[in-house]
């Protein structure tokens, strides 16, 4: 009898209530968490400007293009950094897009059912290890394990290549790459999982129901489907081995030139910026590392419009695949 | 769900207003109570954590310290962040003019000890004799065996592998690339003239590694590897050091000792009190080439004038006992007579 006669009209005065009170709030703080967010990008660009502005206009755009870093005579450039960025960040997306895609490939359709979970969760721990701790075990291990084996091994081979002459050292681009490609495989590797997962199980009984092999239908099913996917999850991990910087730094070996070796010593823009702010002698330097932290930002911006446009134009032509494919079937 | 969100918003308001109330009382306060806060130089850092230790105990003041890197403390103390800076290099003409901006600051040498080379050469004997010029050789890339003429001369009879020459550098900003680069610009115009004095340098070839212990881990696992680190690292860290030639012609063991006698050597304080040990006269017996002073910084004027001056009292009075243990040499008479007149400066 007393909920009856609470029910309709109490019921919907406190919801009214609710309604006034609660959407206005849901609107104002979550609108005011994407305002902190847009906020925090604006100042940080507006910040680093203002610290990069006495660089910016004693340089001002022959900066990208000067092949020198030297805190005495003053004359600091982007360059020789802008290209240890480059190479390091694509050898690492070279080696571990297909890394991860076989990996990927393994853990959904090939791998026994109980293997799936441990794998993946093994693969997901890779990218939980600190950088910090993968750049001293880059020092330690890996970095003469490529001067003593890797690297003579592709000097004997490919040496008349240059970028695999010159002498074998533990530091330099080749060794930061590898770095670089472990950094990023799990990340690469968890997308392209997930995207996989998605795959439509009628497409894949399907092609199998054609006679196509395994390999076929990863082929042609899985990988086109997923092809948006896959260029998303590179992406994301190409953002990541451009902004690396702690472990980079670490096992690059902190040089000031261009060299087409990749046994060579190096640098890169996060790199340098994480191994020279903090003490950097004076204010230009220091405008100058922020210079090239405004490169970084703007080369970060470049790769998510890339990775964008790429992921809108593969997106179409996954609607497009999917009622052709189907009408194939 | 309206009561979680508005106790929420009621949280996150009160932190708010928390934080914002403490940060406001933090910088209010300048009386005596609140502490000293420093931050700069790391070569400093264990030799400060005694001093705060000891310092807090004796009379009851606190002094913060972060050990952030000797350009980290040139900045922090030239936005006056912080009470007094730490570091390593004696401030530039350009860092003065930058940091006496917000009013006149000055540097006092507060702390001793050398920067040495280590190495890590097998078939090398130890001990290998080096002389400054050809640590600048092997620095700027004109020296690249172990088994040149230049290093045979020195160690007559020693058998020297024919080993690659890796030089190994800090890539960070440091004030034992300072000290390093000061030296072997005194010692090599080459040298001066094709890289120069600083705290961070391009030197022409080798690998750079961060900190003490990237150089120390670089120099292990390289053979042929040579580098330089702060003397205290190196003898807690046990690595190979060569013995460097000093103006007398010796080739002292580094030490606090060897650091004491070039310290002994130099009676000459620059403008600034910028003392450079690196040019010794030949009359310096025993005395370590490698040498350096490590500074504070401190602004004449400041609201904590008081606190400060009494600190850098104790640190360059009853503080330097410390030194010994952790690998820095006491202070000479005539600097702590100079350090002494300076502090005087504060607050005046």
């Amino acid at each position: 009898m007393e909920a009856g006669a609470l029910s309709t009209p109490v019921l919907r005065a406190r919801r009214n209530r609710k309604d006034r009170i609660g959407d206005p709030l849901l609107r104002g703080l979550s609108g005011l968490a994407a305002a902190v967010a847009v906020a925090a990008i604006l100042g940080i660009s507006y910040e680093v400007t203002k610290i990069a502005s006495p660089a910016i206009s004693r340089f001002g755009l022959g900066f990208l293009t000067v092949n020198d870093w030297n805190p005495v005579t003053e004359r600091f450039g982007a360059a020789p950094f802008l290209y240890g960025t480059v190479v390091t960040a694509g050898i690492a997306l070279l080696l571990a897009a297909p890394l991860s895609i076989a990996i990927s490939v393994y853990l959904t359709e090939l791998a026994p059912q109980r293997l799936r979970r441990p794998v993946a969760t093994l693969v997901d721990m890779l990218a939980a290890i600190p950088t910090v701790i993968l750049g001293l075990w880059g020092i330690l291990v890996l970095g003469p394990f490529m001067r003593d084996t890797i690297e003579p091994a592709l000097k004997s081979a490919f040496g008349f290549l240059p970028i695999f002459s010159g002498d074998p050292s533990a530091f330099g681009y080749l060794t930061a790459a590898l770095i670089l490609t472990i950094m990023i495989t799990p990340i690469i590797t968890s997308v392209t999982r997930e995207v996989f997962e998605t795959v439509p199980g009628e497409l894949k009984e399907g092609f199998y129901a054609l006679g196509a092999t395994r390999w076929e239908m990863v082929r042609r099913v899985v990988l086109p489907y997923s092809r948006a996917g896959i260029v998303g999850g590179a992406m994301l991990g190409l953002g990541r081995a451009i902004g690396e910087a702690i472990a980079v730094a670490q096992v690059i070996g902190g040089a000031y030139g261009i060299h087409a070796s990749l046994f060579h010593t190096g640098g890169t823009l996060a790199a340098q910026i994480a191994a020279q702010f903090q003490g950097a002698p004076n204010q230009l330097q220091r405008s100058s590392l922020a210079y090239l932290g405004l490169i970084l930002l703007v080369f970060a911006v470049i790769v998510n419009v890339i990775a964008r446009v790429i992921v809108r134009r593969g997106g179409l032509e996954e609607a497009e695949f999917t009622p052709t494919e189907a009408e194939a079937l | 769900m309206t009561k979680r969100l508005l106790s929420v918003g009621l949280a996150l308001a009160l932190a708010i207003l928390v934080a914002a109330c403490g940060s406001s009382s933090g910088e209010s306060s300048g009386g005596s109570g609140s502490p000293l806060i420093g931050a700069g130089s790391t070569l400093v850092a264990p030799l400060m954590s005694k001093w705060q230790s000891d310092y807090a105990s004796k009379t009851e003041a606190t002094v913060t310290y972060g050990a952030i890197g000797s350009g980290g403390g040139i900045d922090q103390i030239t936005s006056r962040t912080v009470d007094f800076g730490a570091s390593d290099a004696p401030l530039s003409e350009e860092q003065f003019e930058e940091a006496n901006a917000k009013g006149e600051v000055e540097q006092i040498p507060w702390a001793l000890s050398g920067t040495v080379p280590a190495y890590n050469v097998s078939g090398a004997p130890e001990n290998l004799k080096l002389s400054g010029e050809v640590l600048a050789g092997i620095y700027l890339g004109e020296i690249t065996s172990w088994d040149d003429p230049a290093i045979a001369k020195l160690n007559p009879g020693a058998g020297l592998p024919n080993t690659k020459i890796t030089p190994v550098y800090r890539s960070d900003g440091s004030g034992d690339t300072y000290a390093f680069t000061n030296y072997l610009s005194t010692i090599s115009p080459e040298f001066k003239s094709k890289v120069g004095t600083s705290t961070q340098v391009k030197f022409p070839t080798g690998v750079g590694a961060e900190k003490n212990d990237g150089v120390s881990a670089a120099i292990t696992q390289t053979d042929g590897a040579i580098g330089y680190v702060g003397l205290a690292y190196a003898l807690q860290n046990e690595l190979s050091m060569p013995l460097v030639e000093n103006s007398a012609g010796e080739f002292p063991e580094p030490g606090v000792k060897s650091v004491e006698a070039a310290a002994d050597a130099v009676s000459k304080i620059g403008p600034n009190n910028e003392i450079s040990l690196a040019e010794l006269p030949s009359s310096a017996a025993g005395a370590y080439p490698i040498s350096t002073y490590t500074y504070v910084i401190a602004p004449l004027e400041s609201d904590k004038a008081e606190a400060l001056k009494k600190f850098i009292a104790y640190a360059i009075g009853a503080g330097q006992e410390f030194g010994p243990d952790l690998d820095f040499a006491p202070l000479p008479k005539q600097v702590v007579a100079a350090g002494k007149k300076a502090i005087g400066k504060i607050g005046s």
